[in-house]
């Protein structure tokens, strides 16, 4: 199960300042490859979360603590990944409410 | 769930039984048994064995407790004049004398003791394993 | 959809480990309540055989199009859910004579934990659900 932390909080600012002359979309394509694999992700870990409930309560031989701590990593890493959709629809909505 | 609550399960059962035996002991200090052939002999002290109970092994080698059997001492009984009693040998170089149990008080009054702080500590044991899965909920907030 | 968005947590399951666990307490209580009576024979609810369908349950009900959701009024009467309710009315009966009150005790505290933990994981299961719905983290 890899951890959340290969994603930055960031959209990477490299290749646009490096290539100025670049079209605007590259960074904005490498953003969204990004988000897709975070959000893949987060539906792992929720499978394996879930997996590793059933496994328990089916009389599997998993430890109750493991299975918290699962439940709970898969918790907190969806409720990041829905904090970022918040934010990014947010930035969405600012830029939409600029006058022109 | 928590194999550490059947082991200690089954030392609180073992104790028990341990306990059931002293009282045994204490209760006939003074009492005849029928034996094997029919005659009446005195009393023999019980005491339990104890072994480790594989069918409660967890994979890490914590093993459960069981009482294997519960032996009857073989020890000489205690003698008292009494030509008179029923019970008197009649011949022999035991003429006249009764055979009494010869039960150690001082040592089943300790055994018990040793078997009640067991028992509570069993208990104690069995407190603290709820405890840790009642607090590893909290992983959950 | 609403009674299939239930389908892809654990819900459902946990459900059913309550119930099993609420009526495996009461078996367990009136043994030791009949701790003392001659004759009595010890009952309790098999629960190797709860495990075992739960486990079909819930693989017919991810192979299944049909919603899988607890409660007694509102599953569909194909749901696989409902088969595992009947393993709580089979009580096995053991051949002991003398009932120890610290086994009856114990199964009853493990029990208890079970019943704990399925509690909290389902509350915990609804309330992600809840932030989902409200989109407040």
């Amino acid at each position: 199960m890899t951890p959340i932390t290969g994603l930055p909080l960031t959209p990477p600012q490299a290749p646009a300042l490096a290539n100025p002359l670049a079209p605007a979309n590259a960074g904005g394509q490498q953003f969204k490859n990004i988000l897709l694999e975070a959000l893949n992700q987060v539906n792992t870990m929720q499978g394996q979360a879930n997996e590793a409930v059933q496994q328990l309560v089916t009389g599997g031989d998993v430890n109750p603590a493991e299975v918290l701590t699962t439940l709970q990593k898969a918790d907190i890493s969806f409720r990041m990944m829905l904090q970022i959709r918040n934010k990014l629809v947010q930035a969405y909505e600012e830029v939409n409410n600029i006058r022109i | 769930m928590l194999p550490a609550l059947d082991i200690s399960t089954s030392a609180l059962v073992a104790q028990r039984i341990r306990l059931d035996a002293v009282s045994s002991n204490l209760a006939n200090l003074n009492s005849l048994e029928r034996d094997a052939s029919g005659n009446m002999q005195p009393y023999q002290s019980r005491y339990v064995i104890f072994q480790t109970d594989e069918a409660l092994e967890t994979k890490q080698g914590a093993v459960g407790v069981k009482v294997a059997s519960v032996q009857t001492e073989q020890i000489e009984p205690l003698y008292r004049w009494q030509p008179s009693h029923p019970y008197a040998i009649k011949d022999g170089p035991k003429k006249g004398y009764v055979a009494y149990p010869n039960v150690n008080m001082t040592a089943e009054m300790v055994d018990a003791l040793v078997a009640t702080r067991a028992y509570e500590a069993n208990i104690g044991a069995m407190e603290l394993s709820k405890n840790m899965a009642q607090q590893s909920l909290r992983i959950l907030g | 959809m609403l009674s299939g968005l239930f389908n892809s947590t654990t819900i459902p399951a946990l459900g059913e480990v309550l119930n099993f666990a609420q009526a495996r307490h009461t078996v367990l209580a009136g043994n030791i309540a009949n701790v003392n009576t001659p004759g009595y024979r010890l009952r309790d609810l098999s629960q190797t055989e709860f495990q075992q369908r739960l486990k079909e349950a819930i693989t017919a009900s991810r192979t299944s199009a049909q919603a899988v959701s607890p409660g007694l009024a509102y599953s569909e009467p194909g749901d696989p859910m409902r088969q595992v309710r009947s393993s709580l009315e089979n009580l096995v009966y053991h051949d002991n004579t003398n009932i120890d009150l610290e086994k009856q005790v114990a199964e009853m505290t493990k029990n208890h934990l079970l019943h704990n933990f399925a509690l909290t994981v389902m509350t915990d299961q609804f309330q992600l659900l809840q932030s989902a719905i409200s989109e407040r983290v």
